[in-house]
């Protein structure tokens, strides 16, 4: 088999390298002392994994695993648990919010914009791996909807009319505007920094997303419209748990992303969420370092002053860099049509196998991100006794400091490493199964994923590429 | 002397050397694709000779 042979060749290739000695490469772009091998080796280490699982996947994997999802109830749920999950989640909504607007506009001292970004971008992803939909309990717009609805129905004694179906064509793109305008606030607003900019956005998101349950209800708003939900939902259907009113549920690891239906806007949402973290590496990098000042100058020079130039030279990076991405996948998807002789479009491929960047854009998040949450994330501990930054101490935390030296640099790459080629590994099983029951037999669904390899790859190379620029 | 003198060629070196494994990966799957169909329409030119009639005749004693 060719593969095979690839694969050892790509083996002995990584092997041989590791044993030469590092190139002295000017300003210490690669490589740091404590690491045994260049960072670009790393790269290749990957591809022989990736390889190396699709090649299992191959021999190994016949049948499909994860088409047909079973899942087991092991616990039931008291129904006051979703009603004060709710309340819990509005009451820290509702703090959060205050402290923006009310309290010292300074990022560090504020609870806002550390929650934001540490918190509820980073955190709760984690969390819906780890423990399933949890922020669906949590969901603060959700609950005031709920509690609206239930006290409406109350005075009136009848039930409210029934909201306006949700329209199929809208599918998952009001939450792709979502997320694109989060990461816009996040990556490129220069006022990202001050907390009532975020208290701002926060407020007016949750009056969309209230407007948006009125009219289509807050079920169909909150699968479809609302950004965060959208997301978190998504990623919380990697986990091995599931949560319903009826009771919490154990399943496979990633079956649950088997069941996502894959209307308009859905590889879109996930080549977002890549695109933007890709965006957030890229944007730290020597690369982006010489491109982006040139832009700024170039569009000086049409009249604008230097801010707008800064705010347009990231959007455009930011779309471009989501449009690489989303081009990558579109590649992938168009060379496994062409491999596997499919009645299907290439659109409605692409949406076959659109589940299959879920843990890669949960990989690119804990890669890029788990730094910052282990760094900043600490400063919860003192942000809780003082969330206005007015030198309370309600819980008598405030004095805490942040360790910015409890995990070395050597660390923080190996997760980044460990979460990238993980999180592929997983893309790879996906496709695979998914193959097997989209092709007519095993070779035919192997072959498919010829392509999606390469794109595995592509993204593995491209996230780490980003990370060590970005670290450099 | 153990290290190489690239020097400010690493600027661009390194990043090219992340692209290597995809290159070579595509490469290969290339190949594997092109020799798969190649077998594929062998398998099919030899299945249609024979259930033709004209080999049903060769193949007669």
């Amino acid at each position: 088999m060719n593969l095979r042979r690839l694969l050892a060749v790509l083996a002995v290739t990584v092997g041989t390298l590791a044993l030469l000695p590092q190139a002295a490469v000017a300003h210490g772009v690669v490589g740091r002392e404590d690491l045994p091998i260049p960072k670009w080796l790393f790269g290749w280490g990957a591809t022989v994994v990736l390889v190396v699982s699709f090649v299992g996947l191959a021999v190994l994997w016949p049948k499909t695993r994860l088409e047909e999802p079973s899942e087991r109830r092991f616990a039931s749920i008291p129904k006051l648990l979703d009603p004060i999950c709710g309340a819990i989640g509005v009451a820290i909504f509702v703090v959060i919010v205050y402290a923006g607007f009310a309290g010292s506009q300074d990022t560090r001292s504020n609870i806002m914009p550390i929650f934001d970004f540490t918190i509820f971008w980073v955190a709760i992803p984690v969390a819906c791996l780890l423990f399933g939909d949890v922020f669906k309990a949590f969901n603060p717009w959700r609950a005031i909807a709920r509690a609206a609805a239930w006290i409406a129905t109350t005075v009136r004694r009848k039930p409210l009319p029934a909201p306006m179906p949700y329209p199929a064509a809208l599918g998952r793109w009001p939450a792709v505007v979502g997320i694109l305008a989060f990461t816009w606030f996040e990556l490129v607003y220069t006022g990202r920094g001050d907390p009532s900019n975020h208290a701002v956005l926060a407020s007016g998101y949750a009056a969309v997303q209230l407007v948006g349950m009125a009219l289509y209800g807050i079920g169909p708003w909150t699968r479809h419209g609302d950004a965060f939900g959208v997301y978190f939902a998504v990623i919380a259907r990697i986990s091995p748990l599931r949560w319903s009113r009826e009771g919490l549920y154990r399943r496979l690891p990633l079956s649950g992303l088997t069941t996502l239906d894959a209307v308009p806007g859905t590889v879109a949402l996930l080549c977002t969420m890549i695109g933007t973290t890709s965006f957030d590496g890229f944007s730290n990098g020597p690369a982006w370092g010489e491109i982006q000042p040139r832009m700024a100058d170039s569009l000086r020079n049409l009249g604008l002053s230097q801010l707008t130039a800064f705010h347009i030279s990231f959007t455009i990076g930011l779309v471009t860099v989501v449009v690489v991405v989303s081009g990558l996948y579109r590649l992938g998807i168009t060379g496994m049509r062409n491999a596997s002789n499919t009645d299907l479009t290439t659109t409605e491929l692409a949406a076959r196998f659109a589940h299959t960047l879920a843990p890669i854009a949960l990989a690119y998040v804990v890669a890029h991100y788990f730094s910052l949450l282990a760094t900043d994330g600490q400063a919860m501990f003192y942000l809780v006794s003082d969330p206005l930054g007015t030198g309370a101490n309600i819980f008598g935390t405030a004095d805490t400091n942040i360790d910015y030296t409890w995990l070395s640099a050597t660390v923080i790459w190996y997760v980044q490493v460990a979460a990238l080629v993980l999180g592929h590994v997983a893309g790879l099983v996906l496709a695979h199964d998914r193959a097997l029951v989209t092709f007519k037999d095993t070779r035919a669904a192997t072959r498919s994923q010829y392509w999606m390899l390469a794109v595995m790859i592509a993204f593995t190379s491209l996230g780490l590429w980003l990370l060590s620029a970005a670290n450099s | 002397m153990s290290s190489l003198p690239i020097a400010h060629a690493g600027h661009w070196l390194v990043n090219l050397l992340y692209l290597v494994p995809l290159v070579v990966v595509i490469a290969m799957l290339t190949v594997t694709s092109m020799r798969d169909r190649r077998a594929e329409a062998a398998e099919a030119t030899g299945a249609s000779a024979s259930d033709s009639p004209a080999s049903d005749e060769y193949a007669a004693p």
